[in-house]
């Protein structure tokens, strides 16, 4: 089954209250005439009320570094006792006991936040969609200053987005089909 | 006070540009300097090398002197590298936004002094071409290293320390390796392509981006305290008079945090100075960023004066010994000089005038700097000189192999310092910018609720009257 | 596998004293009123354990790796007769002589801290040294409250003459730089009594007298007495008993006993005694 074309409307905003105002716009077409498969913002910083406008972002980043904590922990505290000081030569020493816990603990300390980040950031990797390839419509101006919204619709919807984005004070409109 | 702080209506574009122009081929003296860096870790390489071939001695340590400079090298370094990946989590976290464009180089000073401190270990260590035997790896011998060993915390804490701290500098480099991917050319518009991982800015990547990076700011406190309690184990957990101390893990910590905000404020006074930040490294960030390391220096010194307490009111005969050799005896001059530099110099940042002139500060800095090294020379060597065994008790001063090593240390990290500043980006464009955009908006919203309030009062008055 | 021993042997192996059943445990008592201080103890020594002889510039520069040393002190001199002469340096009399070499504690202050396990305690009570462990991060040196453990800081065997190489006792090794070395009660000594002893059909019991350390053979007094600690009828914990000083103490309560071990307060358990030093300051 061959791949429908994806056909994407890129325009450039020089201020973020054009950008928000669009997409307002663009939901309330999408509401009456359900034309529009996703929308996504380009911005050279980060504006935490995206959230609000685009719908809620599936990432549950912390649960990673939850769970490659507690890995860490695990690990690290078998890997200390278990493996290495419960192995065949025992090595009692200074008069202490074979397994020590309290150093034990640290070692399961360290591993804890090693894993911790390590995961936090191979899910970071994960949900933002990193490393990916540059899309060819991008452009240079929004890591500098301006908004970009990017608009995922049908080749026949063309003319309708289009409009809005003049509307609400498009700087560039750029076309791509993939 | 017109530069006192930062412009609120400064441009975008203007950002990118100041900060990008740091990025160009640098002038004659930068090249000088790297010289004289890179030539310093070539004498410090040459005498690795000799002390190799001849064994330890040559460096002129001993049999009561096992541990000298090497040992209080890294110590200093390991300390430089927290202020900055601490203070910058912390200070994310608390929402304090002046930290947004210092936090890169302090970053960077933290990974590249976690470099340099990893360095004196291998110097220290007696069989270097056996040092791997200290990671556990599992072998056909059944020989694992000994996990009591306050050593092997140090290799397990240094290991976390140096991949999450930088992880944390290159995540919050990502989105400013874009702005130079879209700027650069030749070789660095690869590197800068490779490095970014195509980031576009996405709302996607924004919100992932901000929570991964508090998610690694929350890791991060924890983990340099625990760091830095760490290496002071090596000296706590030991029985010698001056090492067994119960308070050296928070001592340890505010020393490193106070030569760490030290060397921030130098580097801070060279960057304004020689890539003419002024717009961004403005007199009030000086201003806080003095005013935070002089509080961290009085809890040092309040810590340092608990410890000398808890000694002498211990009555423990070895470690009241220690503690009258420490100051009367041979290490006196490093002693006294220590509490010159590091306990009455940063009392001149109580005054207003000295923080906010640069390079009172910077000599104030580096007076800092130089107490907390001789602050560690003297945790190190006056104990071993006077430890419990009177028959071994003698003095030793580092020898000339040791002061080489020690000055190349210092080269070694100005140098990585330098083609950092020259490679990357050592201001956050994009931070400065959310910093820029936040104040202009909430300074709009003040304005308006004035307005608004001002309007409820006339019409408050007018239904009075 | 490792998991499962672990969890099997959890009581065992979180157990404190973990040879506290084992038969041997060697001990020392050096009686300080015996030793005139002729230093034969420490030639022995380092005739027996391949010890490197550094030379006069090295010796200077404190690089000697005398693994039994005699230390000197002179104590304040007492009575009448020495009152005109109390300016020397060098005074009539109040020399007092301690030999000093690894105590081989029980709660050694050294092991723990070794990064590589390259130290640690054997069951018949040997503060052990692993040479070709060793890394020489030198931490155990510098938490030894004896200071008798010493680092090669040089590469001492490549400076033996040339037929001298022959002199090398064969049973223990020779070391290289980079590494700790210590006194070890004479190990390879204690390891072949043991043998001799598990030939003749005997295990976990060598008799008393039927190993002698280097430094024990050679002292002209017999100040110092090496054995079986556990061995209630040997000389050495005879010697023990005698003097009223046990372990687990960290202060011995004997105020008419001679008997002491050097440093107890810190709790190290140290398994050499010293007999103190009585004086007759009236003659």
């Amino acid at each position: 089954m061959r791949r429908r074309a994806k056909h994407f409307l890129f325009a450039t905003f020089d201020d973020f209250e054009k950008a928000i105002e669009v997409i307002s716009d663009l939901k309330r077409l999408d509401a009456k005439e359900d034309i529009i498969s996703d929308i996504e913002l380009y911005s050279p910083i980060e504006h935490p009320e995206v959230e609000e406008m685009l719908g809620e972002f599936h990432q549950p980043i912390q649960r990673f570094s939850f769970f490659g904590g507690i890995t860490g922990a695990i690990l690290g505290f078998i890997f200390a006792a278990g493996v290495g000081q419960s192995m065949f030569t025992v090595q009692p020493q200074g008069g202490k006991s074979v397994i020590t816990i309290p150093p034990d603990i640290i070692i399961a300390y360290e591993m804890t936040i090693l894993l911790g980040v390590l995961s936090t950031v191979a899910a970071f990797l994960i949900y933002a969609g990193l490393p990916r390839r540059l899309k060819k419509y991008y452009d240079h101006t929004v890591s500098v200053d301006q908004i970009g919204i990017e608009v995922e619709t049908d080749p026949e919807n063309n003319e309708k987005v289009r409009a809005v984005l003049q509307r609400c004070g498009a700087l560039e409109i750029r076309e791509e089909t993939q | 006070m017109s530069d006192y702080s930062m412009k609120n209506d400064i441009e975008w574009a203007k950002i990118n540009e100041d900060v990008l122009a740091s990025l160009e081929s640098p002038r004659k003296a930068f090249w000088v300097v790297l010289g004289v860096c890179f030539a310093l870790v070539l004498a410090g390489a040459a005498a690795e090398i000799y002390q190799y071939n001849n064994g330890l001695g040559v460096a002129l340590m001993n049999n009561p002197h096992y541990w000298q400079t090497y040992i209080s090298n890294f110590v200093f370094w390991i300390g430089m590298s927290h202020s900055g990946t601490l203070l910058s989590a912390i200070l994310l976290l608390t929402h304090a936004d002046w930290r947004k464009p210092i936090y890169r180089f302090a970053e960077a000073m933290t990974f590249f002094s976690i470099l340099t401190a990893a360095i004196f270990p291998i110097i220290h260590i007696g069989r270097v071409w056996d040092m791997y035997w200290i990671l556990p790896y599992p072998d056909q011998r059944a020989i694992w290293p000994n996990f009591r060993s306050p050593l092997l915390w140090d290799a397990f804490a240094i290991t976390t320390y140096a991949t999450s701290s930088a992880l944390f500098l290159y995540i919050g480099m990502i989105p400013d390796l874009a702005i130079c991917r879209d700027k650069a050319k030749g070789w660095r518009k690869k590197l800068y392509t490779t490095l970014s991982l195509g980031w576009m800015g996405r709302a996607t990547e924004w919100i992932a981006f901000r929570r991964t990076y508090v998610l690694l700011a929350c890791f991060l406190v924890p983990l340099a305290v625990s760091v830095h309690s760490i290496v002071a184990s090596d000296f706590a957990m030991s029985i010698m008079p001056g090492w067994h101390v119960t308070s050296f893990p928070p001592y340890f910590v505010a020393g490193a945090l106070y030569s760490g905000c030290a060397a921030i404020i130098t580097l801070f006074v060279l960057l304004r100075y020689v890539f003419k930040f002024e717009a961004y490294m403005t007199t009030e960030i000086m201003d806080k960023t003095a005013r935070l390391t002089f509080a961290i220096a009085m809890a040092w010194n309040f810590l340092n004066l608990s410890e000398y307490a808890s000694i002498w009111y211990s009555h423990d005969m070895f470690e009241h010994e220690m503690l009258i050799d420490k100051f009367t005896g041979p290490y006196a001059g490093v002693v006294w000089s220590m509490l010159f530099c590091a306990t009455v110099v940063p009392f001149a940042m109580a005054f207003k005038k000295v923080r906010h002139n640069m390079w009172a500060m910077f000599w104030v800095s580096l007076f800092i700097q130089l107490g907390m090294w001789l602050e560690r020379f003297q945790i190190v060597s006056p104990p071993l000189a006077s430890n419990h065994e009177p028959w071994t008790q003698s003095v030793v001063w580092p020898g000339l192999i040791q002061l080489t090593i020690t000055a190349a240390s210092f080269g070694w990290f100005t140098m990585l310092f330098l083609i950092f500043c020259k490679v990357f980006p050592s201001v956050s464009m994009y931070e400065v910018k959310e910093m820029v955009y936040h104040r202009n908006k909430h300074g709009q919203k003040k304005l308006q609720n004035i307005d608004k309030i001002k309007d409820d009062m006339i019409k408050t008055e007018e239904g009075l009257s | 596998m490792s998991l499962s021993r672990m969890l099997e042997n959890w009581s065992d192996l979180n157990k404190q004293d973990y040879y506290e059943d084992e038969p041997i445990m060697w001990g020392m008592s050096i009686d300080l009123n015996k030793c005139t201080g002729c230093g034969s103890c420490v030639t022995a020594c380092y005739a027996e354990n391949n010890i490197p002889t550094v030379g006069k510039e090295k010796c200077g520069s404190g690089h000697s790796m005398h693994w039994l040393r005699i230390e000197r002190y002179w104590d304040e001199p007492e009575g009448e007769a020495d009152l005109d002469i109390k300016e020397s340096e060098y005074p009539e009399r109040g020399a007092h002589f301690a030999p000093m070499m690894c105590q081989q504690c029980n709660h050694a202050p050294c092991e723990p801290v070794c990064p590589v396990a390259a130290t640690y305690h054997t069951p018949d009570g040997l503060n052990a040294q692993v040479y070709n462990r060793c890394i020489g991060s030198r931490y155990c040196g510098t938490n030894c409250p004896y200071k008798v453990r010493y680092f090669n800081f040089f590469d001492f065997q490549e400076d033996i003459p040339h037929p001298l190489e022959m002199l090398l006792n064969p049973d223990l090794t020779v070391r290289s730089k980079g590494v700790m070395e210590k006194c070890t009660f004479c190990v390879q000594r204690l390891r072949s009594a043991k043998d001799a002893a598990a030939d003749e059909g005997v295990r976990g019991h060598v008799a008393d007298g039927a190993v002698q350390t280097a430094c024990q053979q050679s002292c002209p007094t017999e100040a110092i007495v090496f054995g079986n600690l556990k061995d209630d009828k040997s000389k050495v914990s005879e010697s023990w008993q005698s003097h009223n000083v046990e372990l687990d103490r960290h202060e011995q309560f004997n105020e008419d006993e001679r008997g002491y071990r050097i440093f107890e307060e810190l709790n190290v358990e140290p398994s050499v005694m010293y007999l103190d030093r009585v004086r007759n300051t009236e003659a």
